[in-house]
């Protein structure tokens, strides 16, 4: 049971609809909000209340049962699975510094001093820590 | 002559007034279906676009109860439908004219906010089957009574009264006839609960979901009440005949009234996710979204849902609706004949 949790996109935004689908779950399961042997809403009323395709929907699935997270079966709704922490290979250290980097001086160019921009930073960790 | 002009009127009368507050059962930031600002519809130019809808509305009430007046000595089913036809498809025209002024001049556009609940089940989706076992079990009771009691029925009783009060029709005593009222209540209330079973698991989990579903529930009990005395009328009539029309006229004004009240409330506005661009609406009433997998929405104007027109499967949830909603009503006319 994921209690009350919603989970919220925006359809007018750049990044696409499975993204932020799997970005607003992938948060809920790194702070433990959808804890392990959570049951997920099918694919279907997951695509009717966010008004997107099911195929979407399946996808920020599928894309998440990839990470480890979710298990998947065929007529049944999708879990979340007791995952255990990984090991970033340098390839996906590599990648993250990356688009991190890309983000920083996107915040940077927005006139986002960069000490604010540590605190945030610093926040956010935390709060996906606890 | 005048009693038939006067039963004649009050249901057009009261369709026109239907349609003079139509605009005004919509929810905040909506108005003729348009998105707008929510005080648009208080600014002069808001209150110059209702006015000018009314007049327009009223103006083919008018026509309509002229035209039903000069029809009324010839065919009744035809000066009783051209002009109600006449009153729903004019203010629809008037409606969907004002749909475009307020959406090209003042209409707004926000943002495509989407929100989905997590829990499984969703809270406040379950279907409370309890509530509507009574009044299958009123009709059952009513059915065994008359069952029961075959032999005391008479051979001919009223089934049609009058303005005057007197009857004016009669139907003979046979199990078309006697149990038709039974039937078509339980095929009513079925209908009822067949809406109120794909409201509540085929539509967005909404605060309009709650409200449409109680909606049901709650119109379901003075319909069984109408059909159960109807059942009874071979033995005579239980309750005075004004009464059913009264009890009717009470819960749909009531209703309405509740109605207006729930959607009008400022937070709903933002407790209905649904798609929210003007460009899915054709005409202002008609919902058209082919990226939208749902088949049930919100409605802009009223409470409850429509269907999504781009979605093959509303037709044959419409087909099925329609079917059901048909079976009763052949059966009525079958009686009737009899």
């Amino acid at each position: 049971m994921a209690g009350d949790l919603t989970l919220r996109i925006d359809l007018d935004s750049s990044v696409p609809a499975y993204r932020q689908i799997v970005d607003g779950l992938r948060i809920l399961l790194v702070n433990g909000k959808l804890a392990p042997e959570s049951e997920l809403p099918s694919v279907r009323r997951m695509a009717r209340d966010l008004g997107v395709h099911f195929n979407t929907v399946a996808e920020a699935y599928r894309m998440l049962a990839e990470e480890g997270w979710l298990h998947l079966r065929h007529g049944r709704a999708a879990s979340v699975v007791c995952r255990d922490v990984p090991n970033p290979t340098l390839d996906q250290m590599g990648e993250f510094g990356q688009r991190l980097q890309a983000l920083i001086a996107e915040m940077l160019a927005k006139g986002i001093p960069a000490a604010k921009l540590q605190v945030e930073m610093r926040r956010a960790a935390e709060e996906l820590e606890s | 002559m005048k009693a038939e002009v006067a039963m004649l009127i009050v249901p057009l009368a009261f369709v026109a007034v239907i349609f003079q507050f139509t605009p005004l059962l919509t929810r905040r930031g909506i108005f003729f279906s348009a998105t707008v600002d929510p005080d648009f519809p208080r600014s002069a130019d808001g209150r110059r676009v209702l006015r000018s809808y009314r007049w327009h509305a009223a103006l083919w009430a008018i026509l309509a109860i002229g035209l039903a007046a000069a029809l009324l000595p010839h065919a009744l089913p035809l000066a009783v439908l051209v002009p109600l036809l006449l009153i729903i498809v004019g203010s629809a025209l008037s409606y969907w004219l004002k749909f475009r002024e307020v959406h090209t001049h003042y209409g707004q556009r926000r943002p495509e906010i989407r929100q989905a609940e997590l829990s499984v089940p969703p809270a406040g989706a379950r279907f409370n089957a309890w509530l509507w076992i009574p009044p299958f079990v009123a009709l059952a009771l009513t059915a065994t009574y008359l069952q029961l009691h075959w032999n005391q029925l008479p051979e001919r009783f009223p089934v049609h009264w009058g303005a005057d009060g007197q009857p004016n029709r009669w139907s003979s005593r046979d199990p078309l006839t006697v149990f038709a009222p039974v039937a078509m209540g339980a095929g009513m209330n079925l209908v009822m609960l067949a809406l109120a079973w794909l409201f509540t698991h085929l539509s967005r989990n909404t605060i309009m979901r709650r409200i449409a579903v109680r909606l049901l529930e709650v119109l379901l009990y003075p319909l069984t009440f109408t059909f159960v005395v109807v059942a009874f009328l071979p033995i005579g009539l239980v309750v005075p005949v004004w009464l059913i029309p009264a009890i009717m006229l009470t819960c749909v004004a009531g209703l309405i009234y509740w109605s207006y009240r729930q959607i009008a409330a400022p937070a709903i506005a933002d407790a209905v996710p649904e798609p929210q661009s003007d460009s899915y609406w054709k005409a202002g009433m008609f919902y058209y979204n082919p990226n939208d997998p749902a088949i049930f929405v919100a409605k802009r104007v009223g409470i409850g849902y429509t269907v999504n027109f781009a979605n093959k499967m509303c037709w044959l949830v419409l087909a099925g609706i329609l079917m059901l909603a048909l079976l009763p009503a052949a059966l009525g006319i079958l009686a009737a004949k009899k």
